[in-house]
């Protein structure tokens, strides 16, 4: 309990926002919404800052379709047969093959995190999703203790700066699905965004 | 006396910086965002959550631990 009041204390709500935004994104990544979530996106209530007006995007785009279509949609995108239309490997998009030097490069900072890949997984963990998911972890300290403003820019600058934001704005262009093109435009923001800000700390 | 300044002028700056990031954070829509952002990011589950307590999204747990992300 008073480890969840010092959690409080510790994350701004500006941080906690982030970690939602990594986790959000983390989770779009990982597979296709479900009824539920496509039904929240519906009725998200958004401003009109820049990821304000993303998030608006996306919730209409998720107005227009539904979790079956997006099913297809996901598989098609970044599963198809054989391979979709994108692979969204950090050492895939940098080299052009999985397994490369960027995946070396990550897992050195997971083990110095203590980040461990589930077991009975083989799938390479610089899947965006999971380098999504592990910024969220960092920001609201799931592995340990909150990570420092310095260490998650040295993450973000390490193993996501580099790709992820061409990525998503790759996904943005996509006419496979205008809710997963909303995701890209979605995505690509938030990473400018962190990127900037990142660069008003030293 | 030289160091001590030199101390001082470091930390208002680190703050500074602290301050000037928070509020680039909140233009780019985040930190204000919260409550709806907060229901998209653990579906169903998340619609209990209250961002403001930090707590209530910690618990929703609705985050697949990132090791196990790769289960597609």
């Amino acid at each position: 309990m008073s480890q969840m009041a010092s959690l409080e204390k510790e994350i701004t709500s500006e941080d906690a926002d982030r970690a939602v935004m990594y986790g959000f994104l983390g989770r779009m990544m990982q597979a296709a919404p479900s009824d539920e979530d496509l039904e929240v996106i519906r009725h998200l209530s958004v401003d009109d800052s820049p990821l304000g007006t993303a998030l608006d995007g996306l919730s209409k785009a998720a107005a227009e379709t539904s979790a079956s279509e997006l099913k297809h949609a996901y598989q098609d995108l970044f599963i198809g047969l054989g391979r979709g239309e994108f692979v969204p490997f950090g050492s895939y998009y940098l080299t052009g093959f999985l397994h490369e030097k960027p995946l070396a490069d990550l897992r050195a900072s997971m083990a110095g995190f203590g980040i461990e890949r589930a077991e009975g997984v083989s799938e390479p963990e610089d899947h965006v999703a999971a380098l999504m998911q592990m910024m969220e972890g960092l920001i609201v300290g799931e592995f340990g203790q909150v990570a420092s403003v310095d260490e998650q820019k040295r993450f973000f600058t390490a193993h996501i700066g580099s790709w992820a934001g061409h990525f998503f704005k790759d996904l943005s262009a996509t006419e496979t699905s205008a809710f997963y093109a909303a995701i890209g435009v979605l995505g690509e923001r938030f990473m400018e965004v962190e990127a900037e800000a990142f660069a008003m700390s030293e | 006396m030289m160091t001590e300044n030199w101390r001082e002028t470091m930390t208002d700056k680190k703050q500074q910086e602290g301050a000037d990031r928070r509020n680039f954070l909140k233009l780019a829509g985040l930190g204000t965002l919260a409550s709806g952002a907060t229901i998209v990011s653990g579906g169903a589950q998340a619609v209990e959550a209250d961002l403001q307590g930090a707590t209530g999204y910690r618990e929703t747990d609705h985050v697949k631990k990132v090791y196990e992300t790769s289960r597609f």
